[in-house]
């Protein structure tokens, strides 16, 4: 009798595996574009946003995160995948997709840095820690330039005059594919 | 209970969660290796296997990158029939293709084409191995997990006698824990 039930809990997992894209827009989306990103950014944290470019790349870690751009690669906004998306596959690179999420900051301080190098020094480094940047081969960097990165950033900060630098991401709950 | 009624059941179990595990065992063991070897740098993506060919492409004249410059640096590599949509950086245009893409440094006009290859199956092995499928996923795989746990200990009281846990089995038991015991004692 237990037997059946296999087949039962696969086909449920497959039932709700589908990542529609469907994008539900709210009333209060902000559609936004990458050019106009860094801008825009500071005013609409953790509410909801639409944003079109062209996927510059996709990490190989699992597909959790994307780059858009539009045009140039000067301004490059990084998504992540929500709950709803499984991963964002590498065929997506190249193509013109507009996403719909929430923008979410990062916030970086002494603190995170402190930790950040910390981890770098450890013989086993941890991909997840740190910035992403989207930058070509950022996912291979080496120590040494792990630590020129926290080094800069370190640089920016106190230029700055804040306690901290802010980085600015959508999360994303749901994409189309537009050409 | 029996000790003989006990051990039938016992061997029930390993029968038949073993039969249950084979698939998700072959997916995470599969994926497994190849996530290993990728995370130490073996592959260049788990999903994909990547080409790479040099060229050597003409400068636009006026050093602006158009859509006429784009198509014929396709025409030179070959992949015109491919073209996805183009950026341009500092001094580079990068062309994406639905293969792969084309790297072009506009001061030398140097081109690096790279192509993939999606290595089916395997990618869909990485997708349930990493749980990006989430949902109810998450509970089937905790579900095998525990399926593994039985399927160990059940596993160790399948024979009884010299080859059992009580003669041989313990020994081949105890290498077991041993081995990855000592490589934390060496590596960490």
């Amino acid at each position: 009798m237990y037997l059946l039930l296999f087949p039962v809990v696969l086909a449920f997992s497959a039932c709700n595996s589908s990542t529609d894209k469907n994008l539900n827009a709210k009333a209060d989306t902000t559609r936004i574009s990458v050019l106009t990103f860094t801008r825009q950014a500071d005013s609409l944290v953790n509410k909801p946003v639409m944003i079109e470019g062209t996927v510059f790349h996709t990490c190989k870690h699992g597909g959790k995160r994307l780059f858009l751009v539009d045009g140039t690669d000067s301004i490059r906004v990084e998504v992540t995948a929500g709950e709803q998306i499984a991963k964002f596959d590498e065929s997506l690179i190249g193509s013109r997709i507009l996403i719909t999420g929430l923008l979410r900051e990062e916030r970086i301080d002494t603190k995170y840095l402190n930790e950040w190098e910390a981890e770098v020094k450890k013989p086993e480094e941890n991909h997840g820690a740190g910035l992403h940047t989207g930058a070509k081969g950022h996912e291979d960097q080496g120590v040494q330039e792990k630590l020129d990165q926290i080094a800069a950033l370190r640089a920016d900060l106190k230029n700055s005059g804040k306690d901290h630098l802010s980085f600015f991401s959508v999360e994303a709950i749901s994409y189309k594919v537009i050409q | 209970m029996q000790a003989k009624t006990l051990r039938r059941w016992n061997n029930i179990l390993h029968r038949d969660i073993g039969y249950l595990c084979f698939g998700m065992t072959i997916i995470y063991a599969v994926s497994g290796i190849v996530l290993n070897h990728f995370k130490s740098g073996d592959f260049m993506h788990p999903d994909y296997s990547k080409s790479y060919h040099e060229y050597t492409v003409p400068i636009p004249p006026s050093g602006a990158v158009d859509q006429t410059y784009v198509f014929k640096v396709l025409e030179k590599v070959g992949e015109r029939r491919h073209y996805k949509s183009h950026i341009t950086g500092e001094g580079y245009v990068q062309i994406f293709l639905d293969n792969g893409s084309c790297y072009v440094d506009l001061n030398t006009g140097a081109a690096q084409l790279e192509k993939k290859t999606t290595r089916y199956v395997i990618r869909e092995f990485n997708l349930l191995h990493y749980n990006n499928l989430k949902r109810f996923y998450t509970w089937f795989s905790d579900l095998y997990a525990a399926g593994l746990i039985i399927l160990a200990i059940t596993g160790l009281f399948v024979l009884r006698g010299k080859n059992g846990i009580i003669g041989r089995g313990a020994w081949l038991t105890a290498i077991g824990i041993l081995i990855p015991a000592l490589f934390l004692l060496i590596y960490w």
